[in-house]
This record gives structure tokens, C-alpha cells and sequence, in this order.
């Protein structure tokens, strides 16, 4: 009913930087292979050939012409269109019809009924328009040389770099109208799905929520908040799970799960509501009545002024989404400890910081939850509002997919550039997190998680000894060395993730399929950074590919 | 640089490499050769003696595996001299799915003209190459001949300075080649510069000032057309048809004066004699080269 991951807001300053090193990285070793290989080919005048190309580089890309990147991008878009590509429309039509007949009343459940069409409507279009639009950007290009019309054109006065960017806008036109069409067409076919009952028609929403600020913090069964060692407790109890996502706090004791409500002023309030709106998770043991939900307390807390307000307790309805109306449904009118009045605006409110701890009151039973399992929910925008984000989020896939493969189709022959452009997207999408992951040992859904045994070798020593990768080595120095290599290879294999995008960033269905907005900072900006972060240098490797080449079909 | 030349390669060689980087053919061996702003220049060979690949390097379409190549004072990479140059490739290598107007609407944008020009003037050349029946329809219709005209027009659409044509005259009808021949006349009158390569003569008798003959790459004639055919040890005449009887009285009034009547017959093609003679001289002694003092070119200069 939540989402299943964490969503935590992108920065960008931290994002240029990384942005920066890795790219000025590559061009120092770019530039430094090229000067040696400029030497031992041509000799003492070879650096001074590899200066000229960037210069030339610098002046062919101030000389652009948005109207002669227009005229090619015209044409891109007509051959396309000439040549029926839109006949995708009428598989996704025919899939439409179909789909009707099948997933219909695949669940009573109204939220999972939602959940299954915008699920499907949006995997859909992105896996038709996909391959569409590699396609198309993987063969463009290399037909143009093969049949030399390119030829015609680059002996007009025409910069390489227009010819690679007339191509991109070409193609990502094409897909971004298959998009548009094919989107609303989904819309609409979600709508009329989901009009049939009020309660189904009550699921077309796109719900706010406000998370807490970083991680969710927690008390111990004797209330502590740091461990042994001293260190701040940023998890409960582990049920037994083996990568945990939610961690748990025992009923009935002193342990707590506490959220940090930063910037969170009375004025946000819609019309004096506040609506807590959370999902989590029960875990019982074999003591007590497995039938009875478990029981649960939020205390609202202000921090400064040192206010305490426990609300009503409620029975924790697993797979339902529970809504928890401060203001209205639950209290007369709020109350601290001592059963003084207690204004939510300028008491609770009043510096912007509002803290909710969590308890369970049900004895040796369980309570299960992460960051994203209690929000703050502000007032619900339109089902369209997320559903045209998500299409947003598409089309930049889209865009990130044509510039993939409209800059490999400048240097190698069509089917070679569908085969490197379809490695780079399905990696990409399937296995990026995982390199990084085991790159850095962070686990992107577990933050207080991070796995020790990564490496080749540091493997090899641990599959034999049955080791847990949760635990260091020996400090030994076998060991030492083992890991001395291990983070080299795992240094190369970070800077080799680098170079995939992360195309799961683009995906937002959970989101929308959830009935949550796509949220701008933890989701639109991410992906429009990978664009952009993508664009530019594939855009400069597609104009040198074509520059230092020459465009005869081999 | 002397100031009218528009062309000028030094020592132009091409290696086409095979996709290992191993050496294949030698396509040209170092070319050096000008060609003067104005004139009608013919690049001749048999099929494969490197005329299309001179016209690459010249365009930067190929790189030189050695030598290089000046073009309207720039280096042959530098896109901004296709500002003034018109090309057209051997086969037109156009966009299919378009149609002719679409054609040169769409090269003329890559000129960056305005649209009132560019209408303007596929107009004009659409009428100039003989298209206006078939102005609306697809390039994937045409035929060979058609194909050639419109590819002829696009390389007109900047009104270039310096015209390159690929075999112009192939796939043309008698009518298309003889308009062609034609236009390239009017071309040089308007003070424009053609090079064009061709290995059929009588096209390049016709309108070349000054031709260079190429043979396996090799450069073996270049001069100026009216002095490469001129032989000074004979006489031509040429005289309406003369009867048997009237021949004979030549031939003895030649005898009285101690002349000699080496040969009676129908003109051929001069240049035809000379492409034949040429090609078989290089095949029976290589690397030799013929080319007369005053045929206006002196590379070493
Ligand atoms: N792209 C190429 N790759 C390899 N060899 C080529 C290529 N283009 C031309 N050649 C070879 O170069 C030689 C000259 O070709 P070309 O310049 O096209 O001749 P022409 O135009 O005079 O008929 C020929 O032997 C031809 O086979
Ligand atoms: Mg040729």
C-alpha cells in the first residue's frame, strides 16, 4: 500500500560533482591515450593534430544552426513517418482491446484493481515505444551512410554535430508523439475502466505525502536511542529477514519508531486538517490472538516546547491503507499528557517541526515499518497529475534510448548499434543497481545496511570458510591484501557503472500505480539529470565519431 | 596561392584499407594538379582509375593517406566551404521518400535560406532540369535520368561558385546530356568554375577546357584540350562531301607540291584516339606521363 522503497530526494549539487569528476575522468583519459597514440602514429605533430580537433570541436559547435538542426530534424521525422512507424498505434489499440476482457475484475480489492491497470497501462508503453524508437535510432544513421545520402548532405555546409542532433530530435519527436497519443489513449481506457463504481472511481487520485526528514529513528524496549557503541539507533528488531526493508518494535515496551517532520508549518495544513496516512506491517508471534489486528499509538510531539500528545489508538489494518485524521474524526480537541488543551497550529506547529513517535500496544507482537510507511498526507491532486508525470518520465527514457542509439549508429553499422544500444538499456535497467550496489556496499533500500564480503577474492575466501558477507574478515594480512585487490577491481567496476544509465530511475509506476504523485526532487529531477548528465557527452562522441570517420559504407 | 586557383592538390594519395586497417587498393597515387577559377576542368580515366575518389578527398568525404588538398583557399575537412560548392555524387544519393520540392526545400534550409529564396529558386531549377511534371512525386518513382536531373538541380540551390560533377552525363538521354552539356557551357559563362569526371569523351570534349587523364590512380595527361589534340605534323581539313573524283585531284595536287594524303575519312573522335592511346601507352610503359610544357599547369611551382 506503500512504496516498497525508499524515496529520497536527489541533489543536484552532489549529482553535478559526481557528474563532473566522472566526466573530466574520462576526458583526461580520453585525452591522454589519444596524445600517446597521436605519437607513436604520426609523431612529434601528433598532439598538436589531437589540440586541433578540439579547437575545431569548440568552433563546429559555436557555428550551430538551430535551423539547419531544424530542417534535418524535419526530415528525420518524415522518413520515419513515411516509412509506417506508426503502426504501433494500432498494436497498442489491439492490445487495448484485449486487455479489457482479461484484467477486469481480476481482484475486488478497488486499490489493487487500480493498481493492475496503471500498472500495466504504463509498463505497456514504455516496452512498446521502446523498441520502437531503439530501433529507429540504432538504423537512422547507418542507412544514411550505407545509401551515401549522407553523402548529399554533409557536402553542404553542414556541421557533424547538427547531422547527430537532427537525428535525435527526429526520433524523439517520433517516440514522444506515439507517446502522446498512446498515453492518452491509456488514460482514457484507465478512466472508463475504473468509472464503473464510486468506490473505484474514488482510487483516481494522486495522493501527497510528506515523508519524514532522512531516517526514521528508533527507541529501544528500554527507550533507549543509541546502541553499545553509542551510535544513534536507526533500526528496530529484525524479525529475520536477511536484507530487511522494515525493521520492527516490540509491543508493549518502551521501544518506539520516531519521524522528524521538518519544515512542516501550520500554514500546510488543508483547512486546519491533518491527516496521517500509514502502512505498516504486523508481525505476530505464536502468544496472543492471531485474529485481532494489532494495536497502535501515535504521539504527536513538539520537541521545544516540550508537548506530548497522544492520540487514539487505532487497530492496524493490514493491506489497507490507514488514515488517521488528527483534527477531526479521532479528538474532541487535542490534549497533552496532563489533559491540557493543546493548539495544533501554534503549539504543535510552531517552529515547523513536528515529531511522531510510534508505538505498538499490543504485547509480544511486532509492528514492521520504514520511512515511506507513515506520511503526512496533504491534500490529493488529480489521477492525471501523476499519470502524466509518469508519461513525462517516459518520454525522457525515450529521449536518454534515442540518444543511445543515435550516437552508437555513428560509429558502428545498424545491427551492431541495436545489439551496444540494447546492452546499454537493459543493463541499465536491470543491472545498475546491482553493480552499484555491490560497488559500494550501500544498499540503496537499507541504509543502516552495508555489506562487507563484495569482492572476487574477498569471495573466494568466504563461500569456502561459510562466512556471512554481513561480517568482516580476520584482521590478518592474507586478508589485508585480499581486500587491498578487492577494492581496486571494485574502483574499476564502480567507474564501469558509471557508464550505464540508470534507467530505473525513469520508472515511476510505483508511484502512480500506488495513487501517489511522481514527486518532483525524488523523482523528475533524478531523471532529468540522467538525461541531461547522458546527453551531453554521447551528443560530443557522436559528433567526433562522425568527424574523424569516413562515411563510406565498409 | 595564386589568387584564381580554386583547386590545388599536392602529392593526393588514397589507400582504401580493408576493416583490419590492412592496405587494399591504391585508388590514387600522388596527385598534384590546379584547377583556375573559371574554367571547365575534366577529371578522365576508365572505370576505377580513382576520378570518384579524387572528388571525395576534394570534398573531405575521404581522407588522404598522404598529400593534401586546398579547395576555395580552405582545407578539404572545413565544412564552411561548402558554402560555395555544388556536388553532385555519381549516383544521386538523394532522400527517397521525398519529393523534388521537398528536395531542394530541404537543401536549401541546410544553406540556411530564407523560405521566399528557396521557393524561388527550386522553381527556377525545377524547370531548368526539366521536372515539372514530376514535381510532387516521390524520388523512389523516378527514373535513372530523372534521379540525375534533380541531383543536378540540388547541387545548384547556393548558386555555387565551384561546381563538381560525378559523371553528369550518365543515365541522361542524348536530349538530357546534350542539356547538360549545355548548362555546363552557361555555367562557365557566368564565370563559375566545373570540374567534372567522366569516362565518356565526347562529353568531355565538348565542354572541358583543360582535362587530366587518369590511369590506375596515376595522373598521364593533363593540358589544355585544343593543344592535347593538336598534332603539328598534320594537316587537317575538313570540307563538305567530296566525290571519288575530286579526291583524286587533291591527292595529285598534294604530290606536285610534295605533300602526302595520309588518310580519307569520315572524322572520328579525336579525344577518343588519344583516351585509347593513352590507357594502352600506360599499360605497356608504366609511370611514364605526358605533359606538354604549355598545358598551364606546373605543380612544382
Ligand atoms: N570504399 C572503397 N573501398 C575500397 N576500395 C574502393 C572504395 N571505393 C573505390 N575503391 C577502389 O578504388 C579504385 C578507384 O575507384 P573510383 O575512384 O570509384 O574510380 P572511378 O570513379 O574512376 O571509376 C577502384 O579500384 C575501386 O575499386
Ligand atoms: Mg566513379
Amino acid at each position: 500500500m506503500s512504496l516498497s522503497f525508499n524515496p529520497t530526494a536527489f541533489d543536484l549539487a552532489a549529482g553535478l560533482l559526481r557528474w563532473l569528476i566522472v566526466m573530466s575522468g574520462v576526458m583526461l583519459i580520453v585525452g591522454i591515450s589519444l596524445t600517446l597514440m597521436s605519437l607513436v602514429a604520426v609523431g612529434k605533430t601528433g598532439p598538436l593534430m589531437v589540440v586541433g580537433q578540439i579547437r575545431d570541436g569548440f568552433i563546429d559547435f559555436l557555428g550551430t544552426s538551430p535551423r539547419r538542426v531544424w530542417a534535418l530534424t524535419v526530415l528525420t521525422f518524415r522518413e520515419a513517418f513515411r516509412r509506417k512507424t506508426l503502426v504501433v498505434f494500432g498494436v497498442f489499440a489491439v492490445l487495448f482491446l484485449f486487455a479489457g476482457w482479461f484484467m477486469s475484475g481480476v481482484t475486488t480489492d478497488p486499490t489493487l484493481q487500480f493498481k493492475a491497470y496503471v500498472s500495466f497501462v504504463l509498463r505497456t508503453i514504455s516496452w512498446l515505444i521502446l523498441p520502437v524508437v531503439l530501433l529507429l535510432a540504432c538504423w537512422g544513421l547507418p542507412e544514411d551512410i550505407r545509401a551515401r545520402s549522407l553523402h548529399t548532405v554533409v557536402t553542404k555546409p553542414v556541421r557533424r554535430q547538427e547531422v547527430v542532433l537532427g537525428r535525435i530530435f527526429g526520433f524523439s519527436m517520433i517516440g514522444l508523439l506515439v507517446l502522446a497519443v498512446v498515453g492518452i489513449i491509456g488514460y482514457v481506457w484507465i478512466v472508463r475502466q475504473m468509472g464503473q463504481t464510486p468506490a473505484m472511481r474514488a482510487q483516481l487520485v494522486a495522493r501527497v505525502p510528506i515523508y519524514g526528514y532522512k531516517d526514521v529513528l528508533f527507541l529501544d524496549k528500554e527507550g533507549r536511542d543509541k546502541d553499545e557503541r553509542g551510535e544513534i539507533l536507526k533500526a528496530g528488531i529484525n524479525v529475520g529477514d536477511e536484507l530487511p526493508f522494515r525493521s520492527f518494535i516490540e509491543g508493549s515496551t518502551q521501544a518506539r519508531a520516531i519521524w522528524n517532520f521538518e519544515n512542516f508549518s501550520a500554514d500546510r495544513l488543508d483547512q486546519g486538517r491533518l491527516i496521517f496516512e500509514s502502512s505498516f506491517q504486523s508481525f505476530r508471534t505464536h502468544k496472543g490472538n492471531i485474529e485481532k489486528g494489532l494495536l497502535c499509538q501515535l504521539t504527536l510531539v513538539n520537541v521545544e516546547k516540550n508537548i506530548r500528545v497522544p492520540l487514539q489508538p487505532f487497530i492496524v489494518d493490514e493491506f489497507r491503507r490507514n488514515t488517521y485524521d488528527v483534527t477531526e474524526k479521532n479528538q474532541k480537541g487535542l490534549t497533552d499528557l496532563a489533559g491540557r488543551p493543546v493548539n495544533l497550529a501554534k503549539d504543535l506547529l510552531h517552529d515547523g517541526k513536528l515529531r511522531v513517535e510510534v508505538a505498538c500496544l499490543s504485547s509480544q507482537q511486532f509492528l514492521g515499518m520504514a520511512r515511506p510507511d507513515l506520511f503526512i498526507r496533504l491534500p490529493d491532486k488529480n489521477f492525471a497529475s501523476s499519470y502524466f508525470k509518469s508519461l513525462f518520465s517516459i518520454g525522457l527514457m525515450v529521449i536518454t534510448v534515442v540518444v543511445l542509439g543515435v550516437t552508437s549508429g555513428c560509429f558502428v553499422k545498424g545491427p551492431v548499434a541495436t545489439l551496444l544500444t540494447a546492452f546499454v538499456v537493459i543493463v541499465g535497467r536491470m543491472a545498475r543497481s546491482f553493480m552499484e550496489e555491490v560497488a559500494t556496499g550501500d544498499y540503496k533500500d537499507n541504509p543502516q545496511f552495508k555489506m562487507q564480503g563484495r569482492g572476487i577474492l574477498d569471495s573466494l575466501i568466504r563461500i569456502p570458510t561459510h562466512k556471512s558477507p554481513t561480517v568482516a574478515l580476520d584482521d590478518n594480512w592474507i586478508n589485508k591484501t585480499v581486500q587491498l585487490f578487492d577494492n581496486l577491481e571494485l574502483a574499476i567496476l564502480w567507474a564501469v557503472h558509471q557508464v550505464f544509465p540508470d534507467l530505473g530511475t525513469f520508472d515511476t509506476t510505483e508511484y502512480t500505480a500506488n495513487a501517489f504523485d511522481v514527486p518532483f526532487y525524488e523523482s523528475l529531477l533524478p531523471s532529468l539529470a540522467v538525461t541531461v548528465g547522458f546527453c551531453v557527452p554521447l551528443i560530443l562522441i557522436g559528433y567526433y565519431s562522425l568527424k574523424l570517420r569516413e562515411l563510406e559504407a565498409k | 596561392m595564386a589568387d584564381d586557383i580554386v583547386i590545388q592538390t599536392r602529392n593526393l594519395t588514397k589507400i582504401y584499407r580493408d576493416f583490419w586497417g590492412r592496405k587494399k587498393v591504391r585508388a590514387l597515387n600522388s596527385l598534384s594538379l590546379d584547377v583556375r577559377k573559371g574554367e571547365v576542368f575534366g577529371l578522365l580515366g576508365p572505370n576505377g582509375s580513382g576520378k570518384t575518389t579524387t572528388l571525395k578527398l576534394l570534398l573531405g568525404l575521404l581522407f588522404p593517406t598522404e598529400g593534401d588538398v586546398t579547395i576555395l583557399g580552405k582545407p578539404a575537412v572545413d565544412v564552411t566551404k561548402n558554402e560555395r560548392i555544388g556536388y553532385l555524387p555519381e549516383e544521386s544519393y538523394l532522400y527517397r521518400f521525398l519529393n523534388a520540392e521537398e528536395t531542394l526545400d530541404f537543401y536549401g534550409r541546410l544553406f540556411n535560406m530564407p523560405a521566399d529564396v528557396r521557393r524561388e529558386r527550386s522553381r527556377k531549377l525545377i524547370e531548368r532540369v526539366g521536372l515539372q511534371h514530376a514535381r510532387r512525386r516521390q524520388l523512389k518513382e523516378y527514373s535513372k535520368g530523372m534521379t540525375r536531373r534533380i541531383g543536378l538541380a540540388q547541387a545548384l540551390i547556393n548558386e555555387p561558385d565551384l561546381i563538381l560533377l560525378d559523371e553528369p552525363t550518365s543515365g541522361l538521354d542524348p536530349i538530357g546530356s546534350r542539356d547538360m552539356k549545355d548548362l555546363i557551357v552557361k555555367l562557365k559563362d557566368e564565370g563559375k568554375t566545373v570540374v567534372m569526371c567522366s569516362h565518356l569523351l565526347a562529353d568531355v570534349q565538348d565542354v572541358c577546357d583543360r582535362i587530366a587523364i587518369l590511369d590506375g590512380g596515376e595522373l598521364k595527361v593533363l593540358g589544355k584540350v585544343s593543344e592535347l589534340l593538336k598534332d603539328q605534323g598534320v594537316t587537317q581539313m575538313k570540307t563538305t562531301q567530296l566525290s571519288d573524283a575530286v579526291i583524286k585531284e587533291v591527292e595529285s595536287l598534294l604530290v606536285r607540291h610534295g605533300a602526302q594524303m595520309l588518310e580519307v575519312d569520315h572524322p572520328t573522335t579525336n579525344l577518343e584516339d588519344l583516351f585509347v592511346k593513352t590507357v594502352r601507352e600506360s599499360a605497356a610503359r608504366p609511370g611514364q606521363r605526358y605533359i606538354p610544357p604549355s598545358s598551364g599547369n606546373n605543380p612544382a611551382a
